[in-house]
């Protein structure tokens, strides 16, 4: 931001250099240069440069969108620590999760918060449904967003669900046929689609390397890609705004 | 230079709108204004007000952080008392009483008790499904004041209180073989605590 110094310690210029180098800009002290900062930085630049004062009282929003998000985030790094030490082999799996819990350094703790923050995010995507639709923030030019948005809750659901099986323990298995049951009961279709999800007749090996390809690449990838158009159309057409 | 109509504070005419003057002379009509175009004269220049607004960084970015912070702090803490469940081994030759869907999916078991399965599986969830996406289409009411959306919100507050109740049915008063139990919540009669 500030011209290097003409003289003085070659150290100081070097670090000044450097941090200019990243940080383009200085502390938010007028609005300008808080604007400049929105727009320069990668991370700050999905959101508008300004915002309406009404929008952003927590009261608002409840922060649940941004939570749902955070958690989101938070998932991902967890899921990825967690990965480093889980096979999904039913011959290893059950016992992977053992040694999480009681072997790898933070490992159980780590363990659950990926288990409680999927739980958390379930519950929080819900109650930011509840509060767009008491808003009637899907109203006109809305209604595609909401869309995506209805798509997302389905995608978190099949996060939670596809991870509720690696466990691998009676509680997983269990939950997966009487979910996969379900699916039986489509005309026709039912039996397939139950077969295909499983890759078998019962929740066994065919059904664990599903279920883990499923939430460790697929349904990551297009929540992802969901959540990208989502921020995308939020900023395009406007945050709604007090009532 | 904003001249107002209706009264006010200078700001708008308390309904959200300002009306401006041009400040340069518009060039000449082509045609005599008659009838209905009088009503909404082309040389005013309507719009919204403007609401007040505030640069996103630091205002929003500071709240977006502490919020992140709060919740951080808060799932840190139940991860350290609490742990996730880790039951026996999976063994498909025993199995537990009751069977029990992720909580999440508990109400369309519910729902499975109490309607053929091709309703409670399939058609309930896909119509739910459509029928959410579809909302903003069918939606037509342009308010979005809660006052003139009485119908939308009444609907939607029963859909929400339906889908809360089958959960908690599902989870917390249903056990063996899927029946209803109410001890899990209220006791036994005769012991001291609920088991
Ligand atoms: C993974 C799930 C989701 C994430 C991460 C997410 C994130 C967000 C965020 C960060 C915002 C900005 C405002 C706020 O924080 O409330 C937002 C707005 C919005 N979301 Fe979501 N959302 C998700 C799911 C949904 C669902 C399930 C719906 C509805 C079915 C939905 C509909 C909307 C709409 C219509 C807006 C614009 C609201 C406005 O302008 O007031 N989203 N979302």
């Amino acid at each position: 931001m500030s011209a290097p110094p003409k003289e003085g310690n070659p150290v100081r210029t070097f670090v000044d250099e450097v941090w200019g180098s990243i940080f383009r800009h200085g502390l938010p002290t007028t609005d300008k240069v808080a604007a400049r900062t929105a727009l320069t930085n990668f991370f700050l630049h999905i959101h508008p440069v300004r915002v309406k004062k009404s929008a952003i009282r927590v009261s608002y929003t409840l922060c649940l969108g941004g939570l749902s998000f955070f958690l989101f985030i938070l998932l991902t790094i967890t899921g990825l620590f967690l990965m480093f030490y889980y096979i999904p082999s039913v011959d290893q799996a059950y016992q992977n999760i053992k040694d999480l819990q009681f072997v790898a350094t933070f490992g159980l703790v780590i363990r659950n918060m990926h288990r409680w923050a999927a739980h958390g995010m379930v519950i929080t995507v819900w109650l930011h449904m509840a509060r767009v639709f008491y808003q009637g923030a899907y109203k006109p030019p809305r209604q595609f967003n909401w869309a995506i948005g209805t798509l997302l809750l389905l995608t978190t659901l099949l996060l939670s669900f596809s991870g509720y099986l690696l466990p691998w323990d009676q509680l997983a298995v269990w939950a997966i046929t009487v979910g996969t049951n379900m699916a039986k009961y489509a005309p026709l279709a039912g039996p397939y689609t139950r077969y295909l999800l499983l890759g078998g007749r019962q929740v066994a090996q065919g059904a664990l390397i599903r279920f883990y390809v499923l939430h460790v690449i697929a349904l990551p990838l297009i929540g992802f890609l969901l959540m990208v158009v989502h921020f995308w159309r939020t900023r395009k057409d406007g945050f709604t705004g007090g009532l | 230079m904003a001249t107002v109509v209706g009264g006010g504070n200078g700001k708008g005419d308390g309904r959200g709108r300002t009306v401006r003057t041009p400040r340069a002379p518009l060039p000449p009509l082509p045609r005599p204004i008659t009838g209905p175009e009088l009503a909404s004269p082309p040389l005013v220049v309507r719009r919204r007000e403007e609401e007040e607004t505030v640069v996103t960084f630091p205002h929003l970015v500071w709240k977006e952080f502490l919020a992140g912070l709060a919740a951080f702090v808060f799932l840190l803490a139940v991860s350290i008392q609490v742990n996730a469940p880790l039951l026996q081994r999976a063994n498909l030759a025993i199995t537990p009483n009751p069977a029990k869907a992720p909580w999440y999916f508990v109400g369309l078991q519910e729902l499975l008790e109490r309607f053929p399965p091709v309703m409670a599986g399939v058609a309930f969830p896909s119509f739910v499904i459509i029928f959410m996406i579809l909302t903003p289409y069918l939606d037509r009411n342009p308010s979005r004041r809660p006052q003139d959306r009485k119908v939308a919100i009444g609907m939607f507050t029963i859909y929400l209180c339906l889908a809360v109740a089958f959960v908690v049915i599902g989870v917390f008063f249903r056990s063996l073989a899927f029946n209803w139990d109410w001890t899990m919540v209220l006791g036994h009669p005769g012991l001291s605590s609920p088991t």
